[in-house]
Formats: structure tokens, sequence, C-alpha cells
């Protein structure tokens, strides 16, 4: 929210405040809102730029549109009502997300989907063409093994390959 | 015996439907979904240019090997009897309840379950309130929720064989992301001690004393 010159703020807003009142003075009676630093949301925000940043569909819409025009990037049911085990699901989609982008360096295009489906972990990834068929089916069927041996479950990776990263738009 | 026509008349419809109804399949809306996105890669040549690699979803496979795995078994117990299987189906997400709920009653339909009542309970959302900041500004909050849509699909007079086919079809179909709820109220035959009142075995002659 905005807190316009008469309403009170925290320290840093009066400061501020107080330096910008000498510049408010010399240019005549105009007001000056000033945001708090802590009411801007910040969270999965790409901070608007000249129009040079390119975005993906993912990153171009806030948290949220989720459920609107955002689906979801992991997907289980822990987190519905009267489920349990919602934080191990957690700490393993970060270490799945983690170990992806360390396996795959620099070749992912977007964020990875996750899915449970009874027992099995199925891995939904974007991947740009970067290295040789030769070694991505080499990294798929690591990261697979790997991944099962670690979780005791059946992990699949579906993989799609782009020439570049898909551009939604540019900010 | 009715019991071996009623399995050989589950097993052909069984059959029928993963024929006919793998389309079906809920799709659940998710950003990069395995068989909606074609994207075009090309290789260079070592490989054929039509193999753009990306892996098929495991599903379609092993419903086809289902079938032939399972063995009709004919035991000489009566089956249990269902008045009503209440399945109760939870996500976060409606549109993917919407179609999952046409795939669970066009199924009991073709295989001849009545479906009693088919409704939605309200939504239930889970709101918590947090701190923005790691340190102080008690005044600046960030507020999550968790909604949970829910779906309720009612069969009424069912056997137990029928039950167990339908809810393993059904359940191997759930998209990712829903949980299912199953109740199964089962019918009973009255004991034969309660079916007649006591005073009538009694003896006229005992009477309570004054």
């Amino acid at each position: 929210m905005a807190a316009s010159l008469s309403s009170a703020g925290t320290v840093r807003v009066l400061s501020t405040l107080a330096r910008s009142s000498l510049l408010c003075s010399s240019s005549g009676s105009r007001g000056l809102h000033v945001t708090a630093a802590c009411c801007k949301n910040r969270a999965a925000r790409t901070r608007v730029g000249k129009g040079e940043k390119p975005l993906t569909y993912e990153q171009a819409f806030h948290p949220h549109h989720i459920g609107h025009c955002k689906g979801w990037l992991s997907q289980h049911t822990s987190n519905l009502k009267g489920e349990e085990g919602a934080a191990e699901r957690t700490m393993e989609d970060v270490f799945i997300r983690k170990f992806m982008f360390g396996t795959f360096h620099g070749s992912l295009a977007n964020e990875i989907v996750l899915k449970r489906r009874g027992n099995m972990l199925i891995v939904c990834a974007l991947m740009i063409q970067k290295m040789s068929p030769l070694k991505f089916y080499f990294l798929i069927g690591y990261t697979e093994t790997l991944l099962s041996h670690f979780y005791k479950c059946p992990v699949k990776l579906e993989v799609q390959t782009l020439q570049d990263k898909a551009v939604y738009k540019y900010i | 015996m009715a019991a071996p026509t009623v399995l050989r008349r589950q097993l052909f419809p069984l059959a029928r439907i993963l024929s006919g109804l793998s389309h079906l399949k809920p799709r659940s809306l998710t950003v990069c979904s395995g068989h909606r996105r074609c994207a075009v890669s090309r290789f260079p040549p070592p490989l054929t240019p039509s193999a753009s690699f990306h892996t098929a979803t495991p599903l379609s496979s092993s419903a086809s090997s289902a079938v032939s795995v399972h063995q009709i078994t004919v035991t000489e117990e009566p089956d249990v009897l269902f008045q009503k299987v209440l399945v109760l189906v939870k996500s976060h997400d409606r549109a993917v309840l919407d179609s999952y709920e046409f795939f669970a009653t066009t199924a009991a339909q073709e295989l001849g379950i009545t479906v009693g009542k088919v409704f939605e309970p309200q939504k239930d959302i889970e709101r918590v309130t947090l701190l923005k900041s790691v340190h102080i500004f008690k005044n600046h909050r960030v507020q999550y929720e968790m909604r949970t849509h829910f779906r309720c699909i009612e069969l009424s007079h069912i056997t137990g064989s029928t039950a167990k086919v339908y809810l393993e079809y059904v359940q191997r179909n759930l998209p990712e992301g829903v949980a299912m709820e199953v109740t199964k109220t089962a019918m009973e035959k009255v004991p034969d001690h309660i079916l007649k009142p006591m005073w009538e075995d009694l003896p006229a002659d005992d009477k309570p004393s004054q």
C-alpha cells in the first residue's frame, strides 16, 4: 500500500520523507507517495526492465495466478485436507529439482514438473538440445536409476526437447 | 449358480472399457504434459530425424496387460452385497475433478452399475497468515491458502466383486494430485435369533411374581 505524505510510516519512510520534503517545497505543492519497503511483494516476480529480459510462461505470471492461468509444478496429495506427508514430499521435491538442475546443467528450458501417481514418481522436464542425444539418454537412465534407488519407488523421466527456450514475453 | 455368469459378465465389459475408454483418461492441467505438446526437435545426422525423443506415459502399456494377468476365481461363499459405495475424490483443481467425474460415471454406466447421486460437497479452504519478513515488521504479513475441492459419487446396490473390479479400474486411472476415499455400506442377513420376539417362545405359565 502506498502511504501519502500525511500518514505515519516506519523510521525508514520518515527519513525519506524528511529528505524529500525539501524537493517538494521547491517544486510547488505536489503530492509524494512513498511505499514502505516491505509492503511490496517480491515472491517469484521478475522486476520490470527495459524490454530485454525474456520470460517463460511460468516466470511471466505471479504466484497469485496459480489455479487461474498457471498450473502446479509439483502434484501430490499430501496438501489436501486430511492427508499427511507434506513435509517429506516437499523435501523430496527440493532435492529432485536441485539434482536435475545439476545433472542436466544448462539444458533445462523450464521448471521441472513432478507428478506422483500411486507409488510412481514422474519427472517431466523440458530440455534444450545442448548435448548429443546419446549423452541425454545416458543422463536420463542415470537419473532414473539413481533416484529410484534413493527413494525406493519407480521414477520415470519424461523429457521433451526444444531448440531454444520458449519465450512468452520480454520484460 | 449365478456366480460364473456374473464374473464372466464383469470381465468382458472391463475388456471393452479398457480398449474403448483409454482415450478418456482424465487430463490434469499442468504446465508441461507428456502427450499434449509436440515440440519439433531435429537431431544431428547419426539419429533418424523423426526420433524426437520424449518418453511416453507408461500407463497405456500396462493397462492392456492387466486383463490377461487377472484370473477368474469361483468360490462357494456368497458375495458381499453393498447397499451403498461412496467414492469421495479430493483435489486442488476443480477442472480435474469435473473430468474425473465424467470418466467414473461413464465407466459405471458401461459396467451396468446404478449411479445414485453425484454431488459436490463444499470446498474447504485452509488459510495461513505468516510474517512477511524474517525479522520484526509485525505489521506486514503474507497469507497463503490451500483449497481442497471434493466430489462424491454414490453407487447403490452393488455386489462385492463388481465393486472390487470397478474400484480397481477407477483407482488405476486416478490423476496425480487426486486423493480418493471409499466408504462401503454392506448389507448383512438379519441374525436368526432376533427374527422372532422372545416372549412367543417362552412357556405360558412363566408369569412375573407379584
